[in-house]
Parts: C-alpha cells; sequence; structure tokens
C-alpha cells in the first residue's frame, strides 16, 4: 500500500516536470535521420549469422560424416579420409566424362554448368574462334592448344584479342593443365611440393606460348607482358630479362605486374647482393620512367629480394625504407609483406630481433583477406619465429588470437602449413605455460579434432610430464598415442615405460592398475605383430623388465611370469637386458607367490645375462623360502651359495 | 466397385431366380496388403522398424520416406520427384551393396536433396568415404543439384532390426 503510494506521488511528479519541459523547451525539432539503405547481396545474411559461430573443437571437421565410425582420429586418417571422398568424387567425374551421352538432360533451371558433361575436343572436331574463347575462359590449357592448332589447320584467322588471351593463359600455367578447382582436398593436402620446384627453370621453352608470340608480328606490350611474366614466373630468368631489354628498346610500357615479376627473380639474376639491389633499383627506376603506379605486388617483389639478401644490418633498413616509401604512396603491406620482413630479420644465425611484436601491434585484431600468394605464410612463419627465435609466449598467444579473429583462419595455407603451424605453438606453450594448464586449456581443446600432436611433440609432452612428476596424464596420453599411431615408436614406447616404472605407485592402486594395463597392452601388441615385416616394434631387454615390473606392481604375478618366460627363450634375440631392479622384484614375487622353480629360472637368466648379483637373489631365496632338494640342487649350480 | 457390386446383385437375382437361393450372406473380405509382411513359419523374417509398422501409422508411429512438397496445392515437379526418388533408391541399393540397413530417407529441400539411413559398417571407413562422394557427386550430375549423404553407421546388420516376424 505504502509504497503504491509513493509510486503514484513519484508519477505525479514526473509528469509535472514533463508538462514543464513540454512548456518551456525551446521548440527545436528533433530531426529524425534516416540511416541509408545498405545494399545487401544474397549471401549476407549468411555470412552475418556464419560470422556468429566459432569453428566447434569438440566436433570434427565438417568434411567428415558426423558419425564416430567415420570421425578421423590420427593424422593419416584423416588425410586418408578426406582423400577417399575425392576420389570417389573423381570416381564420378570419369564416369560422367565415359558416357557424356547420358548426361544431356537439363533438369536444372537455370542451367548450371558445372553439372553438364565438358565439351571433348579431338582432332576431328569442328571448332571456331568463339570454342577457343570458352575454353580460354574456363582455364582448360590442353583444349585451348588443341583449338588453336585445329583453327590453324583450318587456316582460320583469330583476333588479336583472342590470340592475346590464349598467351596469357599459357604463360600463365606454363601450358600444363591444372588441377580443377572442385578438388578442394587435393589443393589441402598436396604437399609443399612447389617450394621445392621453385628453384630451378621449369618454363617450357620452344612450347606453344613461344610459338604463339613469335606468330604475332610486331607484338603489343600486353604480349611482352605476358611472355615476360610467364618466363619469370617459370625461372626463365635470362630470356625473360632479355625480352623486357627488347621492349625497353622499341619503348613499349609493360604493365606493372611484369616489372613486379622480374624484381621477384632478381635473386636468380645477378649474385652478388650489391648488383641485386642495383638491378632492383633500376627497374624501380624504369617503373618511374614509364610513368606507372607500383602496387603491392611492387612492394611484395622488393620485399622478396631484401629477404635474400643476406643478414647485414643494410638490409633491414632498405626493409624498413621500402615500408615506408610505399605507405607513402598509398600501399598498405598486406601479410605476406610482414611475412617478408620476417624472413629478413628473424634468420637462424643471424641477431635477434624483436619486430614480430611492432608488426603485431600494427595489424593486431584486423581481420584480412588474402592479397598475396605468401599472405598464407605469415602465420606459421610468425609462430615459429616466437617458439624458436625468440621463445615468447606472449607473441605466441598474440599470434594465436590473430588467427581465430574474423575469417583469419582462411589464411593458415594448408594442412602442412597448419600442422606447422600448431607444432610451434604446442612446442611454445609446453615450455612455457604449466603442464595442468596447458593440459586443460589447449590439450583437451584442441586435440585430436584440430591437430593431433606429432611424435616430438608427444615427446615433448611426455617431457614435461616427467619434470612436473604428472603421471596422472599417462593412461590419457597413452591412449591418445595409439589412436594417434604413435604406439610403435620405439623411444615413445620406452618413454612410457620408463616415467611409468618410476613413477612410485605403491600408495595408488588404481594407478598401478592402470599401469599394469597399459604395460600389458604395448606387451601384447609387439608380440602380436611380431611377423609384420616393416615398421615393426621389437623387444628389448629393458623394455620387457618395465613391464615385468609394471605388471607386479600391480601384483599380476601370472603375467609377469610370461614377460620372464619371453626373456628367458628370447635371450639370444632379445637386445639388451633388463635392470636387474626388475629381476630382483620378480625374485621378491615368486617368495611371495611360493613358485621357487620360476625364480630359480629368473636367477639362472640373470647369471647368464653377467649380473655378478644374481647372487644374492639366490641367497634370499633360499633364506625365505624352503627349497626341495630338488630346487637346492638347481639353485647350487647356478650360484654359490656358500660364498655368502 | 459400384459395377462389381451392381454385377454382384445382378448375379444372385440371377441365383434367386434360378435356384430359389437367398441373398449372398457372407462378408466381403476387404483384405488391404500394401506395405504389410507375411508371416514366415519359423518367425524369421527381419522388420526394421518402419516395416513393422502397416502404412497407416505414418504421421502417428512412423514418418514419411520421402520428404518434400512436390505434392501439395501448387507444388512442382510431382511425377519428376517420385521418379527421381525411386532412381536414388535403386541406386544407392546398387552402389551401397548390401550396407543400407534401413530405408533411405530423402529429404529435399529448395534445391537440396539429402539422403539418409542407417548404414552397415562393415567396411573400411575410408571405402565408405568414397562411396559417399561417388554417390553425392554422381547425384549432382544426374539430379542437377545439390545432394548431400547423412548417415549413421552401425555395427551389425542386427542393430535395425525391431522385430522378426
Amino acid at each position: 500500500m505504502n509504497i503504491s503510494r509513493v509510486l503514484s506521488k513519484q508519477h505525479h511528479q514526473l509528469r509535472r516536470i514533463k508538462l514543464w519541459t513540454y512548456l518551456f523547451s525551446t521548440s527545436a525539432e528533433e530531426k529524425i535521420e534516416l540511416p541509408r539503405r545498405i545494399p545487401r547481396g544474397p549471401t549476407d545474411i549468411l555470412r552475418a549469422l556464419e560470422s556468429t559461430i566459432q569453428r566447434d573443437p569438440t566436433a570434427a571437421h565438417y568434411k567428415y560424416h558426423d558419425d564416430p565410425f567415420l570421425i578421423p582420429k590420427s593424422n593419416a586418417t584423416k588425410r586418408t579420409y578426406a582423400m577417399a571422398r575425392e576420389a570417389g568424387k573423381k570416381a564420378a567425374h570419369w564416369v560422367r566424362s565415359e558416357n557424356p551421352e547420358l548426361f544431356n538432360h537439363k533438369e536444372c533451371d537455370p542451367p548450371i554448368e558445372a553439372f553438364f558433361p565438358k565439351v571433348v575436343f579431338d582432332e576431328n572436331s569442328e571448332v571456331t574462334e568463339d570454342d577457343l574463347k570458352r575454353v580460354i575462359e574456363k582455364n582448360q590449357v590442353s583444349d585451348a592448344i588443341l583449338i588453336n592448332k585445329l583453327l590453324a589447320k583450318q587456316g582460320a584467322e583469330i583476333s588479336a584479342d583472342t590470340k592475346q588471351g590464349l598467351l596469357e593463359l599459357l604463360c600463365y600455367n606454363n601450358g600444363d593443365d591444372t588441377l580443377n578447382e572442385e578438388f578442394i582436398e587435393e589443393r589441402w593436402f598436396r604437399q609443399s611440393s612447389r617450394i621445392r620446384e621453385r628453384q630451378r627453370k621449369i618454363w617450357k621453352d620452344g612450347h606453344v606460348a613461344e610459338e604463339i608470340f613469335i606468330s604475332i608480328d610486331n607484338p603489343t606490350a600486353e604480349a611482352y607482358s605476358a611472355i615476360i611474366q610467364g618466363m619469370a614466373k617459370y625461372f626463365q630468368v635470362d630470356r625473360a630479362n632479355h625480352l623486357f631489354e627488347e621492349a625497353q628498346q622499341k619503348g613499349l610500357v609493360l604493365n606493372i605486374d611484369t616489372y613486379n615479376s622480374l624484381i621477384r627473380v632478381a635473386n636468380f639474376l645477378k649474385e652478388g647482393y650489391e648488383l641485386r639491389w642495383t638491378y632492383v633499383i633500376n627497374i624501380l627506376q624504369a617503373i618511374n620512367s614509364a610513368g606507372i603506379k607500383p602496387n603491392l605486388g611492387t612492394l611484395n617483389a622488393v620485399l622478396h629480394t631484401l629477404s635474400t639478401m643476406g643478414t647485414s644490418q643494410n638490409v633491414k633498413d632498405l626493409t624498413l625504407k621500402t615500408l615506408r616509401q610505399f605507405k607513402d604512396l598509398g600501399i598498405e603491406p598486406c601479410l605476406g609483406s610482414w611475412y617478408y620482413v620476417l624472413i629478413t630479420y628473424c634468420k637462424e644465425r643471424g641477431p635477434k630481433s624483436n619486430i614480430l611484436s611492432y608488426i603485431l601491434d600494427e595489424i593486431e585484431g584486423k581481420t584480412f583477406e588474402i592479397r598475396d600468394l605468401t599472405d598464407t605464410s605469415f602465420f606459421v612463419t610468425a609462430m615459429d619465429v616466437s617458439r624458436n627465435h625468440l621463445n615468447d609466449l606472449n607473441l605466441g598467444k598474440r599470434v594465436h588470437s590473430l588467427l581465430l579473429k574474423g575469417n583469419n583462419y582462411n589464411l593458415i595455407g594448408d594442412s602442412f602449413k597448419e600442422s606447422v603451424y600448431y607444432r610451434h605453438y604446442f612446442a611454445l606453450l609446453l615450455k612455457n605455460i604449466p603442464l595442468e594448464e596447458f593440459m586443460q586449456e589447449v590439450y583437451y581443446k584442441l586435440v585430436p579434432n584440430i591437430y593431433v600432436p606429432e611424435p616430438s611433440i608427444m615427446e615433448e609432452v611426455l617431457n614435461q610430464v616427467e619434470i612436473n612428476g604428472a603421471v596422472e596424464y599417462i593412461p590419457k596420453l597413452w591412449s591418445d598415442m595409439i589412436i594417434f599411431e604413435h604406439s610403435n615408436r620405439e623411444n615413445l614406447v620406452n618413454r612410457v615405460l620408463n616415467l611409468m616404472v618410476n613413477a612410485h605407485t605403491a600408495d595408488e592402486t588404481d594407478l598401478a592398475e592402470k599401469f599394469g594395463t597399459i604395460a600389458w597392452d604395448i606387451y601384447t601388441s609387439i608380440n602380436d605383430n611380431e611377423e609384420r615385416k616393416y615398421n615393426q616394434l621389437s623387444f628389448t631387454g629393458d623394455m620387457l623388465g618395465n613391464i615385468m615390473t609394471l605388471a607386479l606392481q600391480n601384483n599380476d604375478f601370472e603375467k609377469a611370469s610370461t614377460v620372464m618366460e619371453k626373456l628367458d627363450k628370447g635371450h639370444t634375440t632379445i637386445v639388451g637386458v633388463p635392470k636387474f631392479e626388475a629381476l630382483s622384484l620378480f625374485v621378491d614375487h615368486c617368495i611371495k607367490n611360493k613358485a621357487p622353480s620360476k625364480a630359480i629360472r629368473c636367477i639362472q637368466y640373470a647369471s647368464d645375462s653377467g649380473f655378478p648379483d644374481a647372487v644374492v637373489l639366490g641367497a634370499k631365496l633360499n633364506e625365505q623360502l624352503t627349497l626341495d632338494k630338488n630346487h637346492l640342487e638347481s639353485l647350487s649350480k647356478i650360484v654359490d651359495l656358500r660364498v655368502l | 466397385m459400384n459395377i462389381c457390386l451392381g454385377k454382384t446383385i445382378h448375379n444372385s437375382l440371377k441365383l434367386e431366380l434360378s435356384l430359389a437361393r437367398q441373398l449372398h450372406t457372407t462378408s466381403v473380405c476387404n483384405k488391404v496388403q500394401a506395405g504389410r509382411y507375411k508371416i514366415t513359419s519359423k518367425k524369421t523374417f527381419p522388420l526394421t522398424y518402419e516395416m513393422a509398422n502397416p502404412p497407416h501409422q505414418i504421421a502417428h508411429r512412423k514418418a514419411w520416406n520421402s520428404w518434400n512438397t512436390a505434392n501439395v496445392l501448387d507444388g512442382h515437379r510431382p511425377s519428376e520427384t517420385a521418379v527421381e526418388d525411386q532412381f536414388i533408391r535403386m541406386f544407392i541399393t546398387g552402389t551401397w551393396h548390401a550396407l543400407f540397413a534401413s530405408e533411405v530417407i530423402i529429404k529435399r529441400q529448395h534445391n537440396i536433396i539429402r539422403i539418409a539411413g542407417l548404414v552397415n559398417g562393415s567396411v573400411l571407413p575410408r571405402k565408405m568415404y568414397f562411396l559417399i562422394g561417388y554417390t553425392e557427386e554422381f547425384l549432382s550430375f544426374w539430379l542437377q543439384c545439390p545432394v548431400k549423404m547423412e548417415l549413421q553407421v552401425i555395427a551389425n546388420k542386427k542393430d535395425a532390426v525391431f522385430k522378426y516376424i
């Protein structure tokens, strides 16, 4: 009641105030400003929705089928499954190309080209210039070459435009067909073999591209631009340079990309750093005198050349100057440019440089679209620098958060770069944050759907487990190692076994039990696969000793005896011997389980292996267990009991 | 039906006239057989849940095998849809030989066709991925629209059996 009265009073007052303001305020009418209409594309809503979702680390990538049976767990299966699906697609393409006459129905409206069979050209096809134009448009290189040949046979004249188009297509692809754009998985998983190819000349001398160029009498600047770019791209650098000079003499104005491509191959043209830089300067001057505006490509080409010019301070200064000058021209560097800056500054054998943090200050929080091919190298290099060059956790975290920003993840490159990136990231975190935090925040989150650790990273994780004595993670890690197919790597298996043996599990029975299971798991998996020819792990004495110890710690005498038997039988084939502690422990358990014959065999094995302390074991056995005559006899054959 | 009834009456009248027999009184056998299965003598015939429920249970205890709006008022391509669905079913049973443990469910939304079902996990995952890729791409070429598969893998074919009759 009271409250309502207060409220009504307040309400009354408010109304009075409103009335006053209404009466006495200057009646400047509030102007409603309608925002301008933003033109939206048909997919903008989808994009807006998409931007609200983040990658779910608990689910596999969406290219995989969402079913436990079909979700890949290791790097090998990730690759196999995605490629198998693509192989199926290729099979369907093959069926269609074998029977194109069956696929001529037109169900879709409007017609979608991609669903129709490809038009096949052969020696007897009737072709026109329009066909040539169409295949150039569709990037079908071999078809374009064939049609060009047929047209020449027919004696048909091709217009200059089409000829130019054909020349550009051939120069761009070096006369080879490219991988169909539909096969994204193949592109994703293709090893970066292009880098290896990069170092040698692969331009096809005297191929169709050059024939076409020669057939053009009085080649235009465009024709020169195309052929020079083609040659420079495929490292026929001398002839590219030659043609460039020829064009210069003729006074032709080439396009900016041609200049860029020549700057990019400066390191092939000129040996010495000084000569190289003079050459770059000359070309830049030529650009200037031709009156063309440089672009991002020019910046990246110059930075690329600088990155090949050693570690001197001069180069670094030049790099900064270049960036400054291009900035004055209104050309903002892209991620690729920063990549070149990073590799210029952070050389393996050079002095340490903190340039990455300045770069990050510049680009942090931004989202990027691809603008240069090398943009995809930035993140992996930046993470590499944060780990190997600077070992700076903070920088690594900043790089990672930049990667996760917006659609920046698209610039991770391919599967190879992605896994190298995460390898560096994991190694950096492992060294610099507590293991528990690493496991909770990173490992459980990213493994296995986003990243599967390579054996080297797994070893690093095990290292940390050892340092921190955090053996409770071992069961989880071991089961992961089986899934990731690391369980046949000797160093890792030994590592796990040693860790488990050295952990004192006496008071934690459930851990001892788990370790026992793991050890037995290792034993059976090696034992069962002994017949396999390749990639096979074989027992060592130490390994078996460790397995035996773990079985005993779990009070599993039976399994330990099996292992002991294995040791005994394979005395000649198994490399190395177990630790004496393992044998001693076995004898102790034999005494506990009243199994003197097994103990005697063990002592026999110990003495055969050259352990001088075998006699101590014999004495212990004799002391703690009343042996019958046979046993005493065989024991005294092995060790001289009277010694003690 | 009417003709049939007329004929019966006519016949019985004829009978009455000739033999003075009364009207035929046995009840009419309205046997419906569609979507129902015969019980075998040893009750060994496996039924999936979908098979175990007769058609009048659709929308009560089970749903449709084809989901589309071709047959609603002003729906597009009703006959083509039916024929295509049949094609898809036959293609799947042939391509996924002895692998599909359930009915092939075909769902159409806009221009997308989604094909769902339970698949027996008796082949390696990578082979299954090959089949998925092949089926999706081939049916896309044939039907000229995006086709997607939504599979669930079962460990044992018997997992899809609802009962034996």
